[in-house]
């Protein structure tokens, strides 16, 4: 479970993050729309203690990350926009180590299995990820969480720059973590995806939480519009 | 969790081709050096043990002739090569190899080796001593200026921390891998320098292993204040470009610029005499005393006087012996007073001057090794005023035998008095005793001491900028 207890950030004169609240539960994915400089990655920093809120909470689990960051990193899966991996070194070695650092050590066989479930292929595992696509990077990243056990993810504009049908696979990457009872909280531009994937949907402008909404609520009607809409409001 | 970065970071850098390369380059200027050195020292060896068979040889076959003109004949003396010059040589190309013994004087070592040196010599020396103290830290420059700079670059550094490491494991852990690179690289270096010690043929009062095992403490300290300092700056900067540049300017500052700024500085706050001055002032104290007043001459008279006074007699004919030389051992005791007070006061102050040179290390660790190493090599200036010393000392011994011969075995008043081989076979051949390990070590704990300062300054800044690196990622 992700929380966001009125969770506020400021630079200097600049609110960036006013008192958001926010929760996503287990199995939950939560897309987080919102223009440029929204406060979404700043949201994300503060979930993963790189920023100190000036006020609020983040949680992981129940855990404050402010109070015991190391834990609730040990929660935590993250994938940026471009997954950064060391290029002098294979797939099944990046994930090796990154699991290592996570907490986690797994047989050569099982991290070749984290990675056929996160869609790569033996053969490219075992090549060095400075010719991989950044699907490809996407899918150890997707292995990462899966080998670390996380139960939360985060993730910031993870499918920006995908080709649709790497797109489409990693969203089916992603539900089936949810159903597995990741809860996933996703800051993106890409509206088709929030629709298709997210359980709820949040619009952040100027640092606030301004439209919240279920997968439901959405059902019929036009999230671009509802999007545009609160952009112009 | 730290030796599991340092394994991914030695693997990485191992993987690195630039690494390789650079490893390459330095092995093969590092071995170069090595066989070099290896070369000239034991060519260098080899001339002045020839040399000194020959002197002894023309000293035993001059024939007969008075005894304190053999004096005037006298002998070279040869400074023995330090076993551990072949690593590090210090001042020896800057000094004299040879000294004149002869009576009345104390002479400077000549035949300084700079002097016969190409051109070439000027851009210095290509020793392994050289190589480590000047290419070691280029090279660690170029292993720690991405460390972390270039992670944070590439992302890795929010994926690594993003997963609960603490960036005081990654920062240790990153220096851990490359300290482990470096030593695979310097290993060569190590092994053959094992086999040559073990292979040596040393005086045990030298303390070759005490010695080494300080040189690898003093160079091991350098290394890892260079590299901690290097993964800092790394952690510090904002990116791998400022992070080079920053450390490469601190390698020009420190190993390029400080060591000519600081003998300047050390030459112009404790300048020595030009040798004209040197030897003016000698030979005016040798002339009039000391104090000025009694001069030479006028010491003599006295002497005689005391000497006539003694013995109840009225002429120096009439004494028991041949005062000629009594008086030549009177004359090289007071030479020798003058002598001790110049030559100590030059020394005192190229010490000074070291110790100066050595201080500025507070500010250049460099200077702080460069002493420290010259010291335990036995290549310095207290390993050479120690020779010196000992060749003087030969040489009153040398000339009081001689003296002592015609007071005792001339008649009073015989001009005409020779001795011959089997009075030169009484004078023994110079040897000097080394000196002890432990006064090396008492010589170079300055250098270790700033060394290991410079070493917990590093850590301070390491430290420092772990705890920074977080709020650099957001």
């Amino acid at each position: 479970m992700l929380e966001a207890d009125k969770l506020t950030k400021r630079f200097q004169e600049r609110l960036a993050v006013d008192a958001l609240q926010l929760r996503v539960a287990p199995g939950e994915i939560y897309a987080l729309l919102g223009p440029n400089g929204a406060g979404k990655t700043t949201t994300i920093n503060m979930f993963l203690g790189f920023l100190a809120p000036d006020d609020g909470e983040a949680r992981v689990c129940g855990v404050s990350v402010a109070r015991d960051p190391v834990a609730a990193r040990r929660l935590l899966a993250y994938i940026p926009e471009q997954v950064a991996l060391y290029p002098r070194f294979s797939g099944i070695e990046n994930l090796d180590y990154f699991s290592a650092l996570g907490g986690k050590s797994h047989t050569r066989q099982e991290l070749y299995e984290l990675l056929e479930r996160a869609g790569l292929q033996r053969e490219a595992a075992d090549r060095r990820v400075s010719g991989y696509s950044k699907g490809m990077r996407q899918k150890v990243g997707i292995a990462l969480a899966l080998a670390t056990g996380a139960k939360a993810l985060l993730l910031d504009e993870p499918t920006s720059g995908l080709d649709p049908a790497a797109s489409h696979e990693f969203s089916r990457l992603l539900r089936r973590l949810a159903s597995e009872g990741v809860a996933i909280l996703m800051a993106t531009h890409d509206l088709f995806r929030a629709r298709e994937d997210a359980s709820h949907v949040g619009i952040l402008l100027g640092g606030k939480l301004v439209a919240q909404f279920t997968q439901r609520e959405l059902e019929g009607s036009d999230l671009e519009a509802l999007y545009l809409e609160k952009l112009r409001a | 969790m730290i030796l599991r970065i340092a394994r991914k970071e030695f693997v990485d850098t191992w993987r690195d081709g630039r690494f390789r390369l650079g490893a390459l380059v330095t092995a093969l200027l590092l071995v170069t050096a090595g066989l070099l050195a290896w070369r000239q020292t034991e060519r260098m060896a080899q001339e002045r043990e020839a040399a000194a068979a020959l002197e002894r040889e023309n000293w035993l076959e001059q024939g007969e002739k008075n005894s304190h003109s053999a004096g005037h004949y006298g002998v070279n003396v040869f400074k023995p090569l330090a076993p551990l010059a072949l690593f590090d040589r210090g001042i020896e190309p800057f000094v004299g190899t040879t000294l004149f013994l002869e009576a009345h004087r104390q002479n400077q070592a000549s035949f300084v080796p700079a002097q016969d040196a190409t051109a070439m010599r000027r851009f210095g020396e290509l020793t392994a001593a050289a190589g480590l103290q000047w290419l070691a830290p280029l090279l660690i420059v170029l292993l720690a200026f991405g460390s972390i700079a270039g992670e944070r670059e590439r992302g890795t550094l929010r994926q690594t921390l993003s997963l609960g490491v603490s960036p005081l494991q990654l920062v240790l852990g990153k220096t851990l891998g490359l300290g482990i690179a470096l030593s695979v690289l310097l290993a060569p270096l190590g092994v053959a320098g094992l086999i040559g010690l073990s292979q040596a043929q040393v005086d045990p009062a030298f303390g070759l292993w005490t010695r080494a095992g300080a040189l690898a403490l003093a160079y091991g300290l350098y290394f890892a204040l260079a590299l901690v300092g290097g993964v800092a700056v790394s952690a510090l900067a904002p990116n791998a470009r400022s992070a080079l540049i920053v450390l490469l300017a601190m390698w020009a500052a420190g190993c390029v610029v400080a060591p000519r700024l600081a003998s300047d500085v050390a030459h112009s706050r404790l300048p020595l005499p030009a040798l004209a001055e040197f030897e003016k002032a000698l030979g005016e104290d040798l002339q009039n005393g000391l104090d000025g007043h009694d001069t030479r001459s006028k010491q003599m008279e006295e002497f005689t006087a005391r000497t006539l006074k003694e013995y109840g007699k009225s002429r120096v004919e009439e004494l028991p012996f041949n005062f000629y030389g009594l008086a030549m051992l009177e004359s090289e005791r007071i030479a020798g007073t003058v002598f001790d007070h110049h030559f100590g006061a030059l020394w005192d102050r190229i010490e000074a001057q070291d110790r100066f040179v050595t201080s500025c290390g507070a500010l250049a660790p460099l200077l702080a090794l460069r002493s420290a190493s010259m010291a335990l090599s036995g290549t310095d200036f207290t390993h050479h005023r120690h020779f010196a010393v000992a060749a003087e000392q030969h040489r009153r011994e040398f000339v009081r035998v001689l003296n002592e011969d015609l007071k005792n075995n001339a008649k009073p008043g015989d001009h005409a008095y020779v001795a011959g081989r089997a009075l030169w076979e009484q004078l023994p051949q110079f040897q000097l005793q080394p000196l002890s390990a432990s006064t090396a070590l008492s010589v170079a704990s300055s250098g270790l001491a700033l060394l290991g300062a410079w070493l917990g300054v590093a850590l301070a800044a390491l430290l420092w900028a772990a705890g920074r690196l977080r709020s650099t990622l957001a």
